[in-house]
């Protein structure tokens, strides 16, 4: 399965990996950390509209959180697709 | 005059330090793509610190990126995300050759104008990290007028100097001459390099000191407990203020009497004390003017 | 239902903690009734040993019964093991519903867990903490919690509105007729001072003791003429639980700027002057501010009058230095507290009584000129809480929090703006603990906040120069353009959690979390 990853766990960082789907299966994301109760529907915007500008249509998301705000999020998202888009299959 | 008493490294791949260094209150941060980031992340750091950077958000501070040296091959797709981000400076790393910092000036330009960012407007910062490039200091500071300040290396300096760190960093001592000397002939600052033991305030003290007595503007910082320290060094105290202030008066008052000798509590001043006691006010944020921005 | 001062909807009535006097304004409940206590007793001289074989000796002797109300206090703090013993006995010996009303709960304390479960603990009343405050927030007891401060627990005890049917006070070291003290032994506490009230008051005292001592016990603290019981175990405490070692001042930057703005503060008031007293936590940004104020009491060579609340080795230090005259202990902290108060008669111990009750002649607090305090939130109007967490689970007591806010002549509240994504100024926050009209400012990293009812405060640190200063506003503006519009937390109707004012009104209640 071809995946990647970017980010860290640091404080403020999220660690994002993004991983091979089939073609049609869409956009699914997981999410864990201690936000997620009061920012997990903003996480869940951020990522989605950070796929739609890259023109990401199906991957699996899955996102482990240490107080990331939008903008760290998003930068994480679009490291790790870029990454996912030159690694090529093992 | 822009105060650069203290640049604030912030490592470019971690949100924490990108998004609140500057609350530390340094003059100015450095987001570092360069030595901070692992090969490996050279890609997120600089999607993070473009973000980071288009956000905007850095109180008073003067905005710059460390990039990564012109002998690899990152350099150009860091200033290419950065600069279009409308930041003050960059500072490169391991400058050696003039004709180097020509082509940076050539290269900024074409990003400004395509980015519609008024040309000229990113300053350059050279970091001489090789006995070459301190060699060259002069020529080097000359080479564009962009450029703003140079600034002697660390360890990349002593190793290229074939010696190793002493308690008082005497192997530095010549460079850091040569530094100050270069930058002054050529109207640009002399910043001084990071001081490493993050937990020896008395030591960084000395050691600001003495650069400051040597004839720097200012020093960068690795960490935020590092800036009242050294800003305490830099910046002018009460009574220096207070004398400063005395003398540049009596300047002022003797010009407009058209006299040529200046009193001051009864003892004559020369010229060079009036031009120093009006760079002590221009230090403590009180007159305008002093060295190019 | 009822909006109070605080703005709070609260009903009239509340299942399982009865009818509501509602918050008025922090001065604003009139004390009412009087004190008398115990019921009277004799001892003759013909039971001189007052010691018992074992707890359940003592259980049994003391009366207690299913249903009935009993005291601990917390200066063993996470190093306790009486409270998890008492409350095993009881169980064992088939004793239920009980009401247990400590001073304070800390993690050790998990162990409550099955016995809240199985129904031998029915209520908490005065602190919560971590696991606890978990269960309580999931719906796990059947009656809410009932927090009070440190002066409103007092207040509550002396007044009547709780009786103590038995207080279990752990006694670092005590004498076979009742004498204790918390400042000798190998469990040694220093300070006893938040288990005096319940040895007053308590219908029935016990003290257990791993220190059993020739009469008279040294350095006497509770007196015999209070004490019914002794039990004498192997162990009432972890001594590493009980106290820490050297505490120093953090390194951490975001914590010394925030300290650094409290500290300017501070320093641009009237109150920086010789004779200033002062409180803070023992926690990072408190040390610190600590640690600048001194700095800036040896520069300006100010000396101060007292330090009070909860002791630390850096206080101790203080008065050594000359810095303080005297220590008003109601809690040590660390060993040099502990070692301090047993040695020098200008560290001297208070009750929480004589520190925090707004119904006496007079507490502690209210001769305090500055005191620096924490919060989870601030809000617009510097409302505080420190009883909820982020997800609304009750996890944290008050603490002296209300009480040294109410008192102190300048209440700072220390704050980062963030902790990771969750902002700490909002529009309103989620509890109020402590009411913003006894906030004087609230400092962060991103800046000073004074509360515009302290313009006098204002114009000082206007006058200094270097304050940082924003409003209040600002900091909730900037903190919301951080981290984006929150969802608001879930909940049930029932009420799990009531808040108490240390008047004994109720300021705020506490919601059931959703089941998610």
């Amino acid at each position: 399965m071809k995946t990647a990853q970017a980010g860290t766990l640091e404080s403020m960082d999220c660690i994002v990996t993004v991983t091979e789907t089939e073609k049609g299966r869409g956009i699914s994301i997981a999410m864990e950390g201690a936000s997620i109760v009061r920012f997990g529907e903003a996480m869940l915007k951020a990522t989605k509209d950070t796929l739609k500008d890259l023109g990401v249509r199906d991957i699996s998301v899955s996102i482990q959180d240490n107080g990331a705000g939008d903008l760290v999020l998003k930068a994480r998202v679009e490291a790790a697709v870029r990454r996912f888009a030159g690694v090529r299959t093992p | 005059m822009r105060l650069r008493r203290t640049k604030l490294y912030l490592p470019g791949n971690n949100p924490n330090m990108l998004l609140r260094g500057h609350l530390f209150g340094p003059d100015g941060v450095i987001l570092d793509l360069e030595d901070a980031v692992a090969m490996s992340e050279k890609d997120a750091a600089r999607i993070l610190v473009r973000d980071v950077l288009k956000r905007g958000d850095f109180g008073d501070c003067e905005v710059t990126v460390r990039i990564n040296g012109m002998d690899t091959e990152y350099w150009k797709t860091d200033i290419e995300t950065v600069v279009p981000c409308g930041i003050d400076g960059i500072r490169i790393p391991k400058v050696e050759d003039p004709k180097d910092i020509a082509l940076m000036d050539e290269a900024l330009s074409q990003i400004e104008s395509k980015a519609r960012i008024p040309v000229g407007r990113t300053l350059i910062f050279c970091l001489l990290e090789t006995a070459l490039g301190v060699w060259r200091a002069f020529d080097i500071a000359r080479a564009s007028k962009r450029v703003a300040a140079i600034c002697p290396g660390g360890e990349d300096l002593r190793a290229d100097l074939k010696t190793t760190r002493s308690e008082n960093s005497e192997e530095l001592i010549g460079p850091r001459r040569m530094i100050a000397l270069a930058a002054h002939a050529a109207g640009v600052d002399a910043l001084d390099t990071v001081y490493a033991d993050i937990t020896d305030d008395a030591g960084l003290r000395r050691e600001t000191e003495w650069v400051k007595q040597l004839g720097f503007q200012g020093k960068s910082v690795i960490h935020p407990n590092q800036i009242p320290v050294v800003h305490d060094v830099f910046t002018p105290t009460a009574k220096e203020i207070e004398q400063a202030k005395k003398i540049v008066e009596a300047a002022a008052e003797a010009a407009a009497r058209g006299l040529g000798a200046v009193q001051v509590d009864g003892r004559m001043v020369d010229k060079p004390v009036v031009k120093r006691a009006e760079y002590t006010l221009q230090r403590a944020g009180l007159k305008a003017g002093g060295e190019k921005a | 239902m009822t909006i109070n001062a605080a703005g709070r909807n609260i009903p009239d009535t509340i299942p399982g903690y009865g009818e509501v006097r509602h918050f008025k304004g922090h001065d604003r409940r009139p004390p009412e009734g009087c004190r008398f206590g115990k019921r009277n007793r004799a001892a003759f001289n013909t039971r001189r040993d007052k010691t018992l074989p074992d707890l359940k000796a003592a259980i049994s002797a003391s009366g207690l019964k299913s249903g009935m109300t009993v005291s601990f206090h917390h200066h063993l703090r996470d190093g306790d093991y009486v409270v998890n013993a008492v409350i095993d006995a009881c169980a064992e010996m088939g004793i239920r519903d009980l009401v247990i009303f400590p001073t304070a709960l800390f993690k050790v304390h998990k162990h409550l867990t099955k016995h809240i479960q199985n129904g031998v603990i029915r209520q908490i009343m005065g602190s919560v903490n971590g696991p606890i405050g978990q269960l309580a927030s999931e719906g796990g007891f059947s009656v809410p919690v009932v927090l009070r401060s440190h002066g409103g627990r007092p207040r509550a005890v002396t007044s009547g509105d709780v009786v103590i049917d038995v207080a279990f006070i752990a006694a670092p070291t005590a004498d076979n007729y009742g004498n204790l003290t918390g400042a000798v032994g190998r469990s040694a506490c220093g300070s006893l001072g938040y288990a005096h009230s319940d040895a007053h008051y308590a219908q029935c005292v016990v003290a257990v003791t791993d220190n059993l001592v020739n009469y008279p016990a040294p350095c006497i603290q509770i007196p015999q003429f209070f004490v019914d019981f002794v039990v004498p175990v192997d162990k009432i405490g972890d001594p590493a639980g009980i106290v820490s070692g050297t505490t120093r001042v953090t390194r951490d930057p975001m914590r010394l700027l925030i300290a650094r703005n409290a500290a300017k503060l501070i320093e641009a008031t009237p109150y920086f002057k010789d004779g200033i007293s002062f409180q803070t936590g023992a926690g990072g940004i408190s040390l610190a501010v600590a640690a600048y104020v001194r700095e800036a009491m040896r520069e300006r060579g100010i000396k101060g009058s007292f330090g009070l609340g909860g002791i630390t080795e850096f206080f101790v230090d203080m008065m050594k230095e000359g810095l303080f005259e005297r220590l008003l202990d109601v809690q040590s902290f660390d060993l040099a507290a502990v070692k301090s108060i047993a040695e020098n008669p200008n560290h001297v111990e208070i009750s929480a009584d004589w520190y925090a009750n707004p119904w006496n002649a007079g507490c502690a607090v209210n001769m305090l000129d500055t005191v620096v305090l924490g919060a989870t939130e601030v809000d617009r109007d510097f409302n505080v809480n420190v009883n909820t967490e982020a997800d609304g689970a009750m996890l944290h007591g008050i603490g002296g929090h209300q009480d040294t806010a109410a008192g102190a002549q300048l209440t700072i509240i220390t704050t980062p703006l963030l902790r990771g994504r969750i902002p700490c100024a909002v529009d309103s926050v989620y509890t109020v603990s402590t009411p913003g009209e006894v906030v004087d400012a609230v400092v962060t990293e991103f800046g000073v906040a004074v509360n515009p009812r302290r313009q006098d405060l204002i114009d000082a640190a206007r006058e200094a120069g270097d304050v940082p200063l924003v409003t209040m506003d600002e900091l909730v503006e900037k903190a919301q353009e951080l981290t984006g519009p929150m969802t608001p937390v879930e909940t049930e109707d029932r009420i799990i959690g009531v808040v108490e004012y240390r008047d004994g009104t109720v300021i705020d209640v506490v919601k059931q979390l959703k089941k998610k």
